[in-house]
């Protein structure tokens, strides 16, 4: 699972700006142009190579962080198909967050060093996983549609130039489809079933509209652009587009069974464009800055991961091996 | 054949796997490395899968109820697991020694089963051979390299390992119905069991460079397989019903 | 209090604020045969100790769905591959059409023949 991150000024400049060797960089550029993908050996600008370790590594940090409020749930599960499901599903998350690093790696940024940038804050995640999962409900929400903003966003990333993150997220996006229709199948139970359920579900989706609505990212008009990332195909659509597409592909599925969504300004424009009531960005800006529901316990839980389980790590190290880069 | 041995046998696997496979679980996401995770996550998952199988055999074969009131409805002193799969997950040292012993056992047991009388639990036993195997492999693996990886590590081991083996002891707690399932070719009983993984363990402990802890039946911790648990597994049914009791009566 | 019961039984503050230490274990190139027969290909890679530890990891990250009939592992430090600059030395080999069996056709001029020679 993943949200959009987006350049602040000062980094849409240098990218920008930067200056490379004129006649590696035309050869990098067509063939980007001609659609072949880059791989790990090629010659590569240096904030090629920058943007997309930051961007690999925010989502692979997505997705291990993104197991923690699903993982809230593993033992409330309420039977053995929710059971097991919930289970596979969030070891996915954790697959993913594998694949992702694995990505990362080949440009040359250790899995160590991108998890102590994360435990540090250097490093950021998606901010939809800064809110909790308070009720079973907020389960099938996640599953349903979290994983659905999710997908939109992947299947985009998958036809980038890099070729190590495009097969990451070719298998991401094959998963993911397993997650989807596990949490539809979840959300369309309980809008389907008793009125404490319908209720449960009505209550979790009214929580996590807003926080959906911010999974893209703020409006294009107020956030920065970078020429250059968009036609190096490390950006590949805009934050409105995607949130476009997924309101268009998501709202109907939450209205044909009688749920509602609160905000009484949403609706489908003429032109194709949804409208929507002010999603309150200053909201969107504190929880990344740190300050939401859940930032605190998230990165706890993480540095307990990572710091309670050094002494297993360092016993498995042979200090006869060097680590290289790996190839792919 | 004698129903109610069948049935108390096939209690005694289903709440171990449910049990244990419901602790392990609670690694998911938070392993020592992600690939680890992953591996725990899978084999928390089988068993989990095991323990829905052993319920579907007590719903078809006795009429028992279905496996999710099995396993999501019913009282404290119903079940039948043994006091280790109870013990919260703890750090991942008692958790990989606990699989490391739990699944010796279930791998011995379920070897045996290939060869019983009765038929749907021979059945199942030649069907999840292939996923207990790679259980014990994933076991043997780890146990070794912990064991033998640092001063630190294999402090940790050797405790964990001292700790949790008057708790595995009571894996063989012996049941009324031994004399039974052995007359009837159903199981050939805790005891031999016993020997068995007896057998297969110690050596492995030996090649890791840990003392075995001597082998003493008094300090056996019995008393699951007869529904006296821990203090540990009224709250962990409370936990996993928590969200079916809300409304019992609803789909979820 | 965490939401999460799970969590909230892990002792969170024993663990000291120590920097992780920046040690890592190697990597490994995992290669997936779907079925007996079949070419293993390339799957991802996998951080492990040992080959034996790099195997069971692979087995749950890459062949944890669908049919699976075998695992390899190599070190990642034990690959070698061309330099991406000398990717020139490919070129003209799709022209290398006398390597081809669609380069072959001479079923005309046997009909030719044959119409000639009356057969």
């Amino acid at each position: 699972m993943y949200g959009n991150t987006s350049l602040t000024a000062e980094e849409a400049k240098i990218v920008n700006a930067a200056v490379e060797d004129p006649a590696k960089l035309e050869e990098f550029e067509a063939r980007i142009s001609r659609g072949e993908k880059i791989e790990p050996g090629d010659w590569m600008p240096e904030q090629y190579r920058k943007q997309l370790i930051r961007m690999i590594e925010q989502h692979a940090h997505s997705e291990i962080v993104g197991a923690l409020p699903e993982g809230t749930w593993i033992t409330r599960a309420p039977n053995f198909r929710r059971k097991l499901a919930l289970i596979a599903k969030v070891q996915d998350e954790v697959g993913h967050g594998q694949l992702l690093y694995s990505a990362a790696e080949t440009l040359g940024k250790t899995r160590e060093q991108m998890l102590m940038d994360l435990l540090s804050g250097k490093s950021k995640y998606s901010n939809v996983f800064n809110y909790p999962a308070n009720t079973w409900a907020d389960i099938a929400v996640i599953g349903f549609l979290v994983d659905g903003a999710a997908i939109v966003n992947q299947v985009i990333n998958s036809k980038g130039s890099y070729g190590p993150y495009c097969r990451a997220l070719e298998r991401i996006c094959y998963e993911e489809s397993f997650h989807l229709k596990q949490g539809h199948d979840n959300f369309v139970y309980l809008a389907t079933g008793t009125k404490v359920q319908r209720e449960m579900l009505q209550e979790a989706l009214n929580r996590w509209y807003r926080p959906l609505l911010h999974f893209f990212g703020p409006s294009d008009r107020d956030s920065q652009h970078s020429e250059k990332l968009m036609k190096w195909k490390v950006k590949l659509a805009s934050n409105d587009d995607m949130r476009n597409q997924f309101l268009d592909q998501y709202v109907p599925k939450i209205l044909e069974l009688g749920l509602t969504l609160p905000d009484p300004e949403l609706r489908r424009g003429d032109d194709g464009i949804w409208v929507f009531g002010d999603p309150d960005w200053d909201e969107f800006k504190r929880v990344i800055n740190g300050d939401g529901p859940c930032n605190a316990e998230r990165l706890e839980v993480r540095r307990y991961a990572e710091l309670a389980h050094r002494w297993v790590r360092e016993a498995l190290m042979n200090p006869k091996e060097k680590y290289v880069t790996p190839m792919a | 054949m004698n129903n109610d041995a069948i049935k108390d046998l096939l209690y005694r696997m289903a709440d171990d796997a449910l049990i244990i496979g419901h602790r392990n679980s609670e690694w998911t996401g938070i392993g020592p490395m992600l690939e680890e995770d992953l591996a725990f996550s899978s084999m928390s998952q089988d068993k989990i899968g095991h323990a829905q199988a052993l319920y579907n055999i007590l719903y078809t074969s006795f009429g028992e109820k279905n496996p999710d009131m099995l396993a999501f409805q019913r009282a404290e002193k119903d079940f039948r697991s043994c006091q280790l799969v109870e013990l919260p997950i703890g750090e991942y040292d008692f958790s990989l020694v606990r699989h490391f012993l739990f699944d010796h056992a279930e791998a011995l047991r379920y070897g045996l089963l290939e060869a019983s009388s009765f038929a749907p639990l021979a059945g199942l036993a030649r069907k999840v051979r292939g996923e207990i195997r790679y259980h014990v492999m994933h076991a043997d693996t780890f146990f070794k390299q912990l064991s033998t990886g640092n001063e630190v590590a294999k402090a940790r081991m050797q405790s964990a390992l001292n700790y949790a083996l008057p708790y595995a002891l009571g894996i063989f707690e012996p049941s009324a119905y031994e004399e039974a399932l052995i007359a009837d070719g159903v199981f050939a009983g805790e005891a031999r069991l016993q020997e068995l993984w007896l057998e297969k363990i110690t050596p492995i402990v030996a090649a890791a460079g840990l003392q075995m802890p001597a082998i003493d039946a008094a300090k056996a911790i019995y008393g699951g397989r007869k529904g006296y648990h821990s203090e540990y597994l009224q709250p962990l049914l409370a936990e996993m019903t928590e969200v079916t009791s809300i409304d019992p009566a609803a789909e979820w | 209090m965490s939401l999460d019961p799970r969590i909230n039984r892990l002792d969170l503050k024993r663990v000291n604020d120590g920097e992780q230490t920046a040690s890592h274990l190697i990597t490994w190139e995992v290669f997936h045969q779907d079925k007996r027969g079949k070419q293993p290909v390339h799957a991802g890679i996998v951080h492990a100790s040992t080959p034996e530890q790099a195997l069971m990891f692979a087995k749950e990250q890459y062949a944890r769905r669908g049919k699976t009939a075998n695992l390899w592992v190599v070190k990642t430090a034990d690959v070698y591959t061309f330099n991406s600059e000398d990717e020139a030395i490919f070129e003209t080999t799709p022209e290398k059409t006398f390597r081809d069996p669609a380069f072959y056709k001479v079923r005309e001029r046997i009909e030719a023949f044959q119409s000639k020679n009356k057969l």
